[in-house]
């Protein structure tokens, strides 16, 4: 009888661990019916036992069965989303990979080689671990949402007077924008991440020699205002992935992001040690500059007034945007 | 020849699913286990296999239709399924719809029949 114990765990072992012993003693119970119906009280032999286990067909199909419906990692609820959210990470991380190897290569274009090697091994590496998050992500918005009768209800409450109006050509958001955007921004945020010391003036003795860095390199906050920035802008182009076209809600929560981030950014920039303590005396090491010349003097004006100008460029940046957002609104 | 059988078997899967359904419960007003429906339903011309028969009962169990209860004093154990109040419930509305639906199709099938002789 050893085949009917295989045939059981091959069907239960596929099956949830709470319900294994319960449908390992009725398919037990069942093949038991089974077989003596078909020898009416005589000898149960192999070949009985063959035919009641083909009968009853392949193991993980009838498993299956017991399983139910749900055969997917990712339904048809969220695999519109899905997909989306997967082109944003495949490319974002793709154009990462490529910008870094670009930089890499005009910084130091004897090695394009290594460069391109590097280039092709985070390729390798990289996507499927974009491809693997983002499916985890939304197999468990899946799982949790699937138990979740509300999510499905909201759908079903549908009414025609709800249909919300074709929107203007002139107030749609085409999906390829802000996914580009994201894709920039990620860029953006990686470059400044891994390599915010060649954020500066670059420094050419007979080729690419050094780096006088605008920012205050020990203090890690520096260069994480950059990221704030970037980060907010990914979030902007979330919304507008979401809401698919300019709208007065959309414009508003764009102006609250962008004054949170503007008041982020003043926060930082006004923090001790930002900017490069050193700056000026670098660039006088790096015989870019006389000490008392007129330039070191016009120089010294810009440097110590760039916070100002950073923050009115900035602010004139961020109210474009809104003023942007409202002229496509009300645009006819 | 082929194409037929095949849409035929999958339209007849789709068919059998639900029908299959209100076949269990109308036996089940008394309890029954797994095996002794299947020799029942076939006995009436419906033949359910086991592999389908079991899941199924499952199924219904969860969705609260049917009680199950083991039988261990028998010379095997077995577990007997019945009817729940709910699944009372729900199987006198489905022989009604059943009933409806059975009975506009062969006003459909039997009408378009007379029409195509009229047109001949």
């Amino acid at each position: 009888m050893e085949m009917i114990d295989r045939y059981i765990y091959a069907v239960t072992q596929k099956l949830p661990h709470s319900q294994r012993k319960d449908i390992a003693a009725e398919l037990r119970g069942l093949i038991e019916d089974m077989l003596e119906e078909r020898v009416q009280g005589g000898n149960i032999t192999d070949k009985e036992v063959e035919e009641v286990l083909l009968e009853l067909g392949n193991p993980s199909h009838l498993a299956q069965k017991y399983r139910g419906t749900k055969n997917y990692l990712i339904g048809p609820e969220f695999y519109y989303s899905y997909i989306l959210v997967l082109k944003i990470a495949l490319i974002s991380t793709a154009s990462v990979i490529f910008g870094v190897f670009i930089i890499q290569t005009i910084i130091d274009p004897v090695s394009i080689l290594q460069h391109f090697i590097e280039c092709i091994v985070s390729l390798v590496t990289a996507l499927p671990s974009a491809f693997g998050w983002t499916t985890f992500g939304f197999a468990i918005a899946d799982y949790y949402g699937g138990l979740n009768p509300k999510v499905l209800k909201t759908g079903n409450e549908w009414h025609p007077s709800k249909l919300a109006p074709i929107p203007d050509k002139n107030r749609q958001i085409k999906q390829y924008e802000p996914i580009i955007n994201i894709s920039v921004y990620t860029l953006l945020i990686a470059i400044f991440a891994f390599s915010n010391n060649y954020f500066g003036i670059w420094i050419f003795h007979e080729g690419f020699s050094g780096v006088v860095p605008f920012l205050n390199l020990e203090q890690y906050h520096s260069y994480l205002f950059l990221i704030l920035i970037f980060g907010f802008g990914i979030i902007k182009e979330c919304l507008k992935l979401v809401y698919g076209k300019w709208t007065i809600m959309l414009v508003t929560y764009m102006a609250l992001v962008n004054l949170i981030s503007l008041i982020a950014v003043l926060i930082m920039v006004n923090g001790p040690a930002f900017w490069n303590p050193n700056f000026m005396f670098e660039l006088t090491q790096a015989d870019l500059l006389t000490k008392g010349s007129e330039a070191y003097k016009t120089i010294r004006i810009i440097w110590e007034q760039s916070t100002l100008w950073i923050l009115v460029l900035l602010a004139i940046g961020l109210v474009w945007d809104v003023v942007y957002g409202l002229i496509k609104v009300t645009k006819k | 020849m082929n194409d037929a059988t095949e849409y035929m078997d999958k339209l007849m899967q789709e068919l059998r699913r639900g029908t299959i359904t209100i076949g269990v419960l109308s036996q089940l007003s008394k309890p029954q286990y797994g095996y002794s429906l299947v020799t029942m339903l076939a006995e009436r011309g419906i033949h359910v296999e086991p592999g389908t028969m079991y899941p199924l009962l499952r199924r219904l169990e969860k969705q609260g239709l049917l009680v199950s209860e083991w039988d261990t004093n028998e010379t095997r154990p077995r577990k007997y399924y019945l009817l729940s109040d709910t699944g009372k419930e729900v199987y006198e509305l489905l022989v009604n719809e059943w009933k409806t639906i059975a009975q506009r199709l062969n006003n459909i099938i039997e009408v378009k029949g007379e029409g195509t002789d009229g047109d001949d």
